[in-house]
């Protein structure tokens, strides 16, 4: 708005250009000094305008520096909890194990993601993960479906597979998350999605400056039946003589959709530690910029002043020399 | 030989160390699991888990799910779990009382399903407390 408004006045000014610009332009030390052509061409911004703008800049880097900080302890909030909570699924691996490479012909991904921004990268990774996922799985008599958790995923595949969306949950995180809230979540997926094999998209967090998109695999029960019987890791299921309830399938089955809801826990806190720690990142870096920004713009106000300062001094001058001579 | 027991819930791991016996509820009755015990995978109900170290027994109330015992390695992983020693006598029989009084007064099929539950809950705390002494 600024510069629109210097151009209006450059305008204004033009025909008063003349080919020795310095004294076409009377300025005093109060008012600013106005837009001119010089005769190289250079354009001098006014030190007002400068001065702005490293307000707005210096604003922005307070704003980024604070967001940094919130990020941060909300981290060490969740932290804690997300490491509590990946012992809980490693039996699960250990017993029924996790393959990502098992042909099955209903496949359910489901994205994790965030609800706010300005967290860097990760929810288009998981996104593109996802897609990816969708690709390899495509082909005759396979189908595959999204379930969606959060509002980045939901504004980024809603535009290309609208239809292929099962299930949108957002505004995860207004509650602090806890292991109820999400075995209902996962109740529902259950009970509305049929499912041969889940694949479980997120980020996990590794250290705050390493954020891996993972894919972590759930089979129903049915699968798990047929695979342990062909043999292989999950052959070992079989010599595990399974008690307690009417039959082994009920057994099964409870298995899995409490291995899905452990799973899920472990995932959405692991997706929660990786947004905090991409904004922490993400916002260190543009009070980084803000920074460099600063600098920059300081030497510009200086030169512009000094540039000023000049300018009144050689008119000084030449009007005393004229004066005399 | 000892026994490497592992109770787990999703907020924090409850039990890490090594028992000689330990004794858990299922959906079938109760089982006591010593060494060398066989593989199997189980359901555990709401109830109690003893467990012997030394002679010493203690108890531990557990709100269900599911255990895989194998190689000599217990891993039982719960909704919830509350060791005997950390639970308020009075503040659990309170809480029995109250589910007792809600489920006499349950309406409809599902209400009373989940007031039993809670009853059973209740009173799986409140066995905890009384079998140590």
């Amino acid at each position: 708005m600024a510069m629109a408004a210097l151009r209006r006045e450059g305008r204004r000014f033009a025909p008063l250009i003349s080919p020795r610009p310095i004294t076409a332009v009377r300025s005093s030390p109060i008012v600013p000094t106005h837009e001119y052509e010089g005769p190289i061409g250079v354009r001098h911004i006014s030190t007002q305008v400068v001065r702005n703008r490293m307000k707005s800049v210096k604003n922005i880097q307070k704003i980024t520096k604070a967001m940094k900080m919130v990020a941060a302890s909300k981290l060490r909030a969740v932290q804690t909890k997300a490491e509590n909570s990946r012992g809980l699924w490693q039996p699960f691996t250990a017993l029924l194990g996790d393959l990502p490479s098992v042909d099955v012909k209903k496949n359910v991904v489901v994205t994790i993601s965030s609800d706010k921004g300005l967290c860097g990268g990760i929810n288009s990774t998981s996104v593109k993960i996802s897609k990816g996922i969708y690709k390899l799985n495509s082909g005759p008599e396979k189908e595959t479906k999204y379930v969606i958790l959060g509002e980045k995923a939901k504004a980024q595949l809603i535009r290309d597979s609208k239809k292929d969306i099962e299930l949108i949950i957002t505004e995860l995180q207004k509650n602090p998350l806890s292991y109820t809230q999400v075995s209902v979540l996962a109740d529902e997926i259950l009970k509305n999605v049929e499912y041969d094999a889940l694949r479980i998209v997120f980020n996990k967090f590794h250290s705050v400056v390493s954020f891996v998109p993972t894919v972590s695999t759930v089979l129903s029960p049915e699968i798990v039946e047929r695979e342990s019987e062909s043999g292989g890791k999950l052959g070992e299921l079989d010599s595990y003589e399974v008690e307690g309830g009417e039959t082994k399938g009920e057994i099964l089955q409870n298995l899995a959709e409490f291995q899905f809801s452990c799973v899920m826990f472990n995932a959405v806190l692991e997706n929660a530690c990786s947004e905090q720690g991409a904004r922490m990142s993400a916002m260190d870096s543009s009070s980084r910029n803000a920074g460099d920004m600063l600098d920059r713009l300081t030497l510009t106000y200086n030169r512009t002043r000094q540039a000023s300062i000049t300018t009144e001094l050689i008119e000084i001058i030449s009007g005393a020399s004229a004066l005399e001579g | 030989m000892t026994l490497n027991l592992c109770v787990l819930t999703p907020n924090r791991i409850v039990w890490d160390s090594e028992v000689k016996e330990i004794i858990l509820s299922t959906n079938s009755g109760q089982i006591g699991v010593l060494p060398n015990h066989a593989s199997i995978a189980t359901a555990v109900d709401i109830g109690i888990l003893r467990i012997r170290l030394n002679n010493q027994w203690l108890t531990m109330a557990l709100m269900g799910s599911f255990a895989r015992i194998g190689n000599n390695e217990i891993t039982i992983l719960v909704n919830d779990a509350e060791k005997g020693s950390d639970i308020d006598p009075q503040e659990a029989q309170q809480a029995l009382e109250i589910a007792e009084a809600n489920l006499r007064k349950a309406e409809g099929k599902r209400q009373t399903i989940e007031e039993n539950l809670a009853l059973r809950r209740a009173r799986t705390r409140v066995e905890a407390i009384n079998a140590i002494l």
